[in-house]
């Protein structure tokens, strides 16, 4: 039974939760407009730019801290952080 | 009505802006239009750091089509701010001439969420194009709102119309569209339109 509890566990697709990004240099609303294009493209459901807080908000697809940083330069920006909940 | 008709004009020929080189496979549209210049181009950016397109440029009766390589050399990505300086590069050719031309040019930028602030030269082979531009916004507005600037730009066109024109504008950003309208101190207008894709 345990094992059984163990095998449908791990066949679950991993839970896509909420990813903060903190991004230097992203100051206007096309830095903002580009880094969404790349996110979208990239299949992330759900991004939200917060120019104030210069955070970039991410729901619907898990993604590594290597393929953001990647997305982020590729849009001409730098990762200050990453964070989940 | 002229004025009417040029707005009309800019409005559906042309989505435009842009910065010289934008994100990867980023699309830069810009038109800009004065009475005595107009500049007009189409660049992808294949890299963040390198771009490339067409460009129409009119200075005064001088006609220019202009293939264009821009590169970023160097861009600071600051807590509260980003600078950049680029390279515009080209060969073309102006009005009957048979041989072609070629241009070189210097940009840089310095803006954070209320203030900007540039630099460009382009040098070309018979005349050369100076322009500055200073600007503030009152207000830092979220991006999905509409943005306001106020901002002055100032221009030399050597050899061609030596007199500085100094040309105050309102620009107003919405998501990836940015458009300018001003008239300089001699009356005439200016309409920007600008789109990254």
């Amino acid at each position: 039974m345990k094992l059984l509890f163990l095998a449908i566990l791990f066949s679950l697709p991993a839970f896509a939760g909420e990813t903060t990004i903190h991004v230097k240099g992203m100051v206007c609303s096309m830095c903002a407009q580009g880094i969404t294009k790349k996110f979208k493209a990239a299949g992330v459901d759900e991004v939200h730019v917060n120019l104030d807080e210069k955070v970039v908000h991410l729901k619907g697809k898990d993604m590594t801290d290597e393929e953001i940083t990647k997305l982020i330069t590729e849009a001409g920006y730098n990762v200050a952080e990453i964070t989940r909940k | 009505m002229k004025a009417i008709a040029a707005i009309f004009f800019a409005l559906i020929s042309f989505k435009a802006l842009a910065h010289p080189v934008m994100y990867q496979g980023g699309w830069a549209l810009n038109s800009t239009n004065m009475s005595q210049y107009s500049n007009n181009y189409a660049l992808y950016s294949f890299t963040n750091r390198f771009a490339a397109g067409f460009e129409h440029d009119r200075f005064d009766k001088i006609n220019l089509g202009i293939l264009k390589v821009n590169s970023l050399l160097w861009r600071d990505n600051g807590e509260d701010h980003q600078a950049n300086v680029y390279l515009h590069s080209g060969i073309g050719f102006q009005d009957e001439r048979k041989n072609p031309l070629v241009n070189f040019g210097l940009e840089g930028d310095w803006e954070n969420r209320t203030l900007y602030t540039s630099l460009k030269h382009m040098q070309f082979e018979n005349f050369s194009v100076s322009q500055g531009r200073v600007g503030i916004s009152p207000a830092k507005a979220p991006f999905e709102n509409l943005q306001t600037w106020f901002m002055v730009q100032a221009m030399v066109i050597h050899n061609v119309e030596d007199r500085v024109m100094i040309t105050p504008m309102l620009r107003f950003f919405y998501q990836n569209v940015l458009w300018e309208m001003g008239s300089s101190t001699r009356g005439d207008w200016m309409l920007n339109l600008m789109v990254h894709y």
